[in-house]
Order: structure tokens, then C-alpha cells, then sequence
């Protein structure tokens, strides 16, 4: 099966691979399926409608961002980012995660109601140091585990 | 829109007549203060998995949503060079 994707031009894939969402995701909630691509860097992939092609959400996983967020049983949770010219203003969606079974092939979103986690959560600061923390993937080992 | 008018202290049933653990939802009345700015404060139950939401909260989210569609055509530019922000453990910081 084929669709034609903004991000990645023409995206050939086995239907087997879409993840169905019974719920939609809110605001979209008759678009039912989805592809997760991988992108080329490491943080974000696209959630990508395959019956709306043009329609793909930025997402990352949440977990290099808060090791205690909110766990779903055989999901990953992920944030909807909102990107921008300045990397800066990048955010990301806090409060309506969307959980992934990658396994399963399914996906639901939901909201957690905590004022721990804003809708725009600020994914980068510019680093103060300019000498070891470049890498965005830096887990932190300073911390007590 | 259906209105009815309650007492505090009163309760609605929503989807069928059935009790929360039965499938049912409850909305009881547990205070409210009067005037044009007054608060009415309401407890619900319902099943697990009945998402519960303050519809501006709902609105903000569908806001967000439509952003990030908006501008997942941007090309993120080199982010090698700026940290990712965390959420602590618990110390309310970020």
C-alpha cells in the first residue's frame, strides 16, 4: 500500500504496520489510522494519516523527558510537538499524551489532568555550557537512579 | 441542551439509569455559591476509561493539535547544539 506524505514523499508499507487509533486522536477523531515513521535524527518521529496523507503530527517519546511520566501497560508514551522556525519554541503536548502499543499496532490519546504537565512544555534550552552538553539525548547520569 | 434545575446535594444519571459500576454516570451537586460569578462545585463518577474533561482544557488541547499540524512542514533546524529539557523527579522545577 502507498501513500503520499508531506515529510517523506511517497511511503510504500505493508497495512499490517499501520497503528489503529479507535478513537481517533482529539480533534481528528474519524481518522482512525496511522503510520509511526522514524525520522533521519533520533528524537522525532511523524504520526502520519493514511487516510489523510497530508495529515502528520510531529511526536517524541516522552520518556528522555520525564522518566515517571504517566505509564500505560505495553505503550510508550508520546508528545504531539509543535515546531517552529527557532528551535527554542518547539513544544510539545504534555497534557494529551499519545500512548503506542507498537506490538499491539494501537493507539489512544488521553489527558492527564496534572499541573505538572503543561500543553506547551518548551523541549529545549539553549545550553549554558558550551562544552559537554550537546547532545539532546543526554540521560542525565548525574542523577541519582 | 437539556436544563434542569437542582439542589445541592442533588444528582443527575447520565446513559442509561445503571449506577457508575454499572456503566452509569453520576453527577451530584455538592455546593454552589450564588451570584453571576459563582462557583458550583459538582462530583462525578463514572466507568474507567470515561474521560472527564473541563471543556476549556479540551479546547486548548484541539488548539494545540491543530498547531502542530500547522507546522509539521517545518524543517527542524540543527538542534545538535541545545539541550533537552527534562522534568525532574518531583521538585516542581521546569
Amino acid at each position: 500500500m502507498k501513500i503520499e506524505t508531506i515529510q517523506f514523499g511517497e511511503v510504500e508499507f505493508d497495512p499490517e504496520q499501520t497503528i489503529n487509533f479507535s478513537s481517533g486522536i482529539f480533534g481528528f477523531d474519524n481518522l482512525k489510522s496511522y503510520l509511526l515513521i522514524k525520522t533521519d535524527d533520533d528524537l522525532f518521529y511523524s504520526l502520519n494519516s493514511v487516510d489523510k496523507p497530508e495529515l502528520a503530527f510531529p511526536i517524541v517519546g516522552i520518556r528522555v523527558i520525564d522518566e515517571n511520566y504517566p505509564s500505560e501497560a505495553g505503550h510508550e508514551a508520546f508528545a504531539i510537538v509543535t515546531l517552529n522556525s527557532d528551535p527554542l519554541k518547539i513544544t510539545a503536548n504534555l497534557k494529551a499524551p499519545v500512548y503506542i502499543n507498537q506490538e499491539q499496532k494501537s493507539g489512544f490519546q488521553k489527558v492527564i489532568d496534572s499541573d505538572k504537565y503543561p500543553v506547551n512544555f518548551n523541549l529545549f534550552s539553549a545550553t549554558d555550557v558550551s562544552t559537554n552538553e550537546t547532545d539532546p539525548l543526554n540521560t542525565g547520569t548525574d542523577r541519582m537512579g | 441542551m437539556l436544563i434542569l434545575t437542582r439542589k445541592v446535594n442533588e444528582e443527575i444519571m447520565i446513559s442509561t439509569n445503571l449506577p457508575a459500576g454499572q456503566g452509569g454516570i453520576t453527577i451530584k451537586i455538592l455546593s454552589a455559591t450564588s451570584g453571576s460569578g459563582g462557583l458550583v462545585k459538582l462530583g462525578i463518577e463514572a466507568p474507567a476509561g470515561v474521560q472527564i474533561l473541563r471543556s476549556e482544557v479540551y479546547e486548548k488541547i484541539i488548539q494545540s493539535t491543530l498547531d502542530a499540524t500547522a507546522q509539521s512542514k517545518i524543517k527542524i533546524k540543527d538542534i545538535s547544539a541545545l539541550k533537552l529539557n527534562k522534568i525532574e523527579r518531583g521538585d516542581g522545577r521546569s
